[in-house]
């Protein structure tokens, strides 16, 4: 209860500081669009030169990058720790975090909100609409409450990999480039994983599970049977990662060295 | 049972080395140099209720990191710490209501928002109620005297306005014990006692103990009776102030200032049979004695020093706190 009261008061407070610079908020909901753009082009002009990938038929990718937006857009909103690292450990804002009575990631999954990062939601939801509208796709009444069952999946997954990556700084002294890679390695999971390689396809399901964000829950909606057992796995990999990074996180704050002055 | 309550406290850190050359960087991929250095080496003490202690020592002594497990960022490496009772790690969340902390170089306070809005969340943040709020902060806005800052934003404020809002912020809850991390490092001398002022008066009313660490011994001399020195992650003193001076300060400093040029051996020699050193400073205006404490001494001094040369000005002090534990330092014992 409390923790929800104490979301509350820092979205209240993050919007009262979005709306003095509405300049800014307007840059950055643009630069999101525009970014959404892009890799939607980019799929249209892969099928300018055929007409399946792997066995999928365009609109089904379109599909597929329809629903990767709405856990993407809730992972960008909430789970800013891309740089922890930085932030945090090289400049020891941690130590301040922990001297508060809450636990120490739901502080900074407070403090680093991005709530215009939200917008997403809407465009995949309007991609998804699309597409599903030119595959002849009909929406049952339970649709709805799997779709946000998935999509919480999805968000815990994308959550759990990275807050485990952020918890490599508690053990190693120096920086890494690993954030970058992530965010790359991610997209892979937008597309269908049976266009990969075997070895590519074991990773992205089961050590960096990306697939569950993406493809397989999308499987679901885009009836392909075959994947059923997979779309139906995602949220009980997003649990299992997301406790797993949450006990990973809570042991390496005991490792905290703290940065000096 | 104390406010702080420390056993054998240690807390070791890996300190690595590289080695030097491309061959020694491929090395170092595979298995790195270290050495386990203690930062803070098995130290003892207990702070009472109410008890405002300096915590003092040079750079890298040791005194961030004890300061920072006895708040419950850090784990020790061994060793007990009990504060208010609780273990500050281990109990984390719980443990931080009972403590105000701010650091000196670090803020607390949002830096977009206005400082009643950070306030205010921190209200929420440790569960204050409206009306112990109400009572409580009024005072401190009052001593602070920040009522002015309170609608502006953090990062349009000065220094010293930003510092008084941490002291106010670290005590929203009203904590019974407050850690203080150089709250005064920067800051101009009206502000300083300005801030001074403020914790005599929560020390006063709530009985809050507070440990305090700063480069200013004047803070020390004004605010605390106890200071703890530390040397290498080292206890070397813990006790009053006072006796601290007893043993260290003995003797007075007579300064002078001459109307005429004087020289350093033209003193020494009117002053020869009396117990007493000169020195000068950089720009050979001050000229300093340091005899022992003693009346005949001083008055024999003076008087033969003013045979000597003209006088432009004179002052007695007692050897400063800071020559005190520059000494000590420098003799690395007590």
């Amino acid at each position: 209860m409390f923790y929800f009261s104490m979301f509350f008061q820092y979205v209240a407070q993050y919007m009262k500081t979005r709306l003095e610079y509405r300049a800014d908020l307007l840059v950055e909901i643009f630069s999101d669009l525009l970014f959404q753009a892009v890799n939607l082009i980019f799929i249209i002009v892969v099928f300018g030169h055929t007409q399946f990938l792997g066995g999928w038929s365009r609109e089904e990718i379109i599909f597929i990058y329809g629903f990767f937006l709405v856990p993407y857009a809730l992972f960008s909103a909430f789970f800013n720790i891309w740089d922890f690292n930085e932030r945090y450990i090289v400049k020891g804002e941690l130590d301040r975090i922990l001297t508060r009575p809450i636990h120490s990631l739901f502080q900074i999954i407070l403090e680093r909100m991005e709530l215009e990062s939200l917008f997403g939601v809407f465009t995949g939801v309007g991609v998804m609409f699309y597409a599903g509208s030119k595959l002849g796709l009909t929406v049952s009444w339970y649709d709805p409450f799997v779709f946000v069952l998935f999509v919480v999946g999805g968000v815990l997954v994308y959550g759990g990999i990275f807050i485990l990556l952020a918890c490599i700084s508690f053990w190693a002294d120096a920086r890494t480039s690993i954030m970058p890679m992530m965010y790359n390695i991610g997209n892979y999971g937008r597309y269908p994983v049976d266009i990969y390689n075997p070895v590519i396809r074991f990773i992205l399901t089961w050590i960096l599970p990306f697939a569950f964000v993406g493809v397989y829950p999308s499987a679901y909606f885009l009836g392909r049977e075959e994947w059923y057992s997979y779309a139906f796995l995602t949220p009980l990999i997003g649990v299992v990662f997301f406790i797993l990074s949450i006990f990973t996180w809570n042991e390496g704050v005991k490792k905290y060295r703290g940065a000096g002055n | 049972m104390g406010a702080i309550e420390v056993r054998d406290l240690r807390k070791e850190f890996k300190a690595y080395s590289s080695r030097s050359g491309l061959k020694g960087a491929f090395r170092d991929l595979l298995t790195r140099n270290y050495k386990v250095i203690p930062a803070v080496n098995d130290i003892s003490f207990s702070v009472k209720q109410g008890e405002m202690v300096g915590y003092i020592g040079e750079n890298g002594a040791g005194k961030s990191t004890t300061i920072k497990m006895l708040t419950g960022i850090l784990e020790p490496t061994s060793g007990s710490v009990t504060v208010n009772n609780m273990n500050p790690h281990r109990e984390r969340e719980r443990f931080v209501q009972t403590i105000g902390v701010v650091f000196g170089q670090r803020s607390q306070l949002w830096w977009d928002i206005a400082v009643q809005e950070s306030f205010r969340l921190l209200k929420k943040v440790y569960k204050v109620s409206d009306e112990d709020y109400n009572n409580h902060m009024e005072l401190v806005i009052k001593t602070l005297d920040i009522g002015p800052l309170l609608d502006k934003p953090v990062r349009k404020l000065s220094l010293g306005q930003r510092m008084r809002c941490e002291l106010a912020a670290a005590l929203i809850h009203n904590p019974p014990l407050l850690f203080l991390d150089e709250p005064t490092i920067g800051l101009d001398v009206l502000v300083k006692l300005k801030i001074r002022e403020f914790l005599k008066e929560i020390n006063e009313k709530y009985n809050t103990t507070i440990l305090l660490t700063t480069h200013d011994l004047t803070d020390i001399e004004a605010l605390c009776e106890r200071v703890i020195m530390l040397d290498e992650g080292q206890i070397i003193y813990d006790g009053a102030l006072k006796s601290l001076k007893e043993k260290w300060g003995e003797g007075k400093e007579i300064q002078f200032q001459f109307l005429e040029p004087a020289e350093l051996k033209t003193l020494e020699e009117a002053t020869s049979g009396l117990q007493v050193k000169w020195e000068v400073d950089e720009k050979k205006q001050v000229f300093t004695a340091f005899t022992e404490d003693n009346e005949e001494t001083i008055s024999q001094v003076i008087a033969k020093t003013v045979m000597a040369f003209r006088i432009k000005d004179v002052n007695i002090d007692e050897t400063s706190t800071e020559e005190i534990i520059r000494n000590i330092y420098e003799k690395g014992m007590v």
